[in-house]
């Protein structure tokens, strides 16, 4: 029952996934081009320089994009369900409804997870190779922040969606919003490595609202 | 006979316009249940209390003895739910649907889903969303029909179906229902298809329920009068008498009573009736009548 529920989540999800997926990639790579183009042309000396003492971050660029990342599977996920209320006949599923709604989150976390793998790869052996280690440690310092923040817009996608009363979609959305912005205040590399345990704890404490949505969803709320 | 649904109480208003206070019904296992009622009398938020996607203000129904806000897997795995407007994944192939709810249900018939399929004469590989409304229809209604559920809650379940389908599903419902003992719920706004259909019709007005009791009994004891008559303004208000209307002297009006019985009592109240005819009534005939013309 629950690989079948997993299927059709798959089915609803694998073709944004594919897109994001190629598009991360390309951006990647795109960054990676442009980071080898300044080792050739203002040599690896400067480069250093412009990195460690100028504090510039050659990967900014993928700062959003988790974010996107995260509201696209999250659309393509819930947004079906919603039509016509669909999301009726999900939880009508001879499971137990926190089985249900664990689960269709699972495959939402789990798919943007594979995506941020593939990138946080991407970007590590990049580094490895041309910095030291305290840099590929503080390359990630400064990027574990944007990717929660694409776990976070995921599960606030999923609560807004399933929330049946548009009034309190957009109070959601702007609750969203303003979350989301903490961790986007500072661009400076490692900004929040200081207080990076708590930002981990942002997608924790978000996750609870689906619950809420659903609830409300069941009760019939409405405008 | 053993209530598989209970509905005990319910009372519900949207913001301050209420739309039933303590209603209350059954329906006993076996017997299959039509909800009559005009746009806005209740239908779809009885479904939807029903289903346990609209919490009542007051009351509680049951099904399998289960409060429906809270069924466990095992009630929801014998309940087979159409939600009104044949809603399905339109994102997925006949076959694939097939595959994804078999796995939910242990009586799954893939038989009986792709017979149904058969008659439609579309691909297995082709998606919902490239289907007709009626078609997509069908696929719903095969899908619920392959589950083999104990109750079949159907919400307007012939909306979007043509005619000769319509009668071909009725018919089969009606079979599969009476030689598996599977009690259905079910709404429509095509009154002529319950006919064929119901056992037990229950008739909601804005409000409440007017009445539930078997089709048989309902068309046998329930009529049309009509006769001329010189006060008719003294009908108005009578017990007994359902939505008197009067045309140019001839008055139309419907009564559980039989002809003797009502003569006897417009006589009592002094009332003088010519050209009395007494009329039997189809079901819908019967439904406009309990509920009115307007």
């Amino acid at each position: 029952m629950k690989k079948a529920l997993l299927y059709k989540e798959l089915k609803k999800t694998k073709r944004v996934w594919m897109i994001v997926f190629l598009l991360g990639i390309t951006l990647l790579f795109y960054l990676c081009l442009k980071a080898g183009r300044s080792f050739r042309l203002v040599g690896m000396e400067h480069l250093w320089d412009v990195v460690v003492n100028r504090d510039q971050f050659i990967f900014r660029d993928l700062k959003f994009f988790p974010l996107l990342a995260g509201v696209c599977i999250g659309l393509a996920q819930y947004v079906p369900e919603m039509v016509q209320k669909r999301i009726k006949l999900t939880l009508h599923l001879p499971l137990k409804e926190r089985t249900i709604v664990l689960l269709m989150l699972a495959q939402g976390l789990l798919s943007l997870l594979l995506l941020f793998a593939a990138q946080i790869g991407g970007v590590l052996i990049y580094t490895a190779i041309y910095f030291s280690a305290e840099f590929i440690y503080s390359t990630l310092i400064t990027m574990v922040p944007w990717y929660l923040a694409g776990f976070t817009s995921y599960l606030f996608v999923a609560m807004i969606c399933i929330e049946p009363t548009w009034k309190r979609r957009i109070f959601n959305a702007v609750l969203a919003t303003g979350t989301i912005q903490l961790v986007f205040i500072s661009s400076f590399p490692g900004a929040y490595s200081q207080i990076i345990k708590w930002i981990i704890l942002i997608p924790v404490f978000v996750m609870p609202f689906t619950f809420l949505s659903i609830s409300r969803f069941k009760e019939g709320e409405q405008e | 006979m053993e209530p598989i649904v209970e509905c005990k109480n319910l009372t519900h208003y949207y913001g301050k316009r209420c739309i039933y206070e303590n209603l209350n019904f059954e329906i006993p296992k076996g017997r299959i249940l039509g909800l009559l009622g005009k746009n806005g009398t209740g239908k779809t938020t009885t479904i939807n209390i029903l289903n346990g996607y609209l919490k009542p203000k007051s009351g509680e129904c049951l099904m399998f003895g289960e409060k429906s806000t809270r069924l466990s897997p095992a009630a929801k795995q014998k309940i087979g739910l159409l939600i009104e407007g044949h809603v399905q994944y339109p994102f997925m192939t006949i076959s694939e649907l097939e595959r994804y709810y078999s796995a939910f249900y242990p009586k799954w018939k893939k038989g009986a889903y792709f017979e149904l399929m058969n008659l439609l004469k579309i691909d297995r590989k082709q998606k919902l969303s490239q289907m007709s409304c009626g078609q997509k229809s069908q696929v719903a209604l095969g899908l619920i029909l392959a589950q083999d559920p104990e109750l079949l809650i159907l919400d307007d379940f012939s909306m979007g179906l043509d005619p000769g389908y319509r009668m071909l599903f009725v018919d089969y419902l009606s079979e599969y229902a009476k030689s598996g003992n599977k009690t259905v719920f079910v709404t429509s706004h095509i009154i002529q298809d319950m006919e064929r259909l119901i056992d037990d019709c229950l008739i909601m007005d804005y409000g409440g329920i007017i009445l539930q009791m078997p089709v048989g009994e309902l068309l046998e004891k329930f009529r049309r009068y009509r006769f001329k008559c010189d006060s008719p303004e003294l009908l108005t208000g009578i017990d007994g008498l359902y939505h008197p209307v009067t045309i140019k002297g001839n008055t139309e009006t419907c009564s559980m009573l039989d002809a003797a019985g009502l003569k006897e009592m417009l006589k009592e109240k002094k009332i003088e009736v010519t050209s009395f005819r007494e009329e039997k009534l189809t079901l819908e005939e019967a439904f406009i009548g309990l509920t009115g013309k307007y």
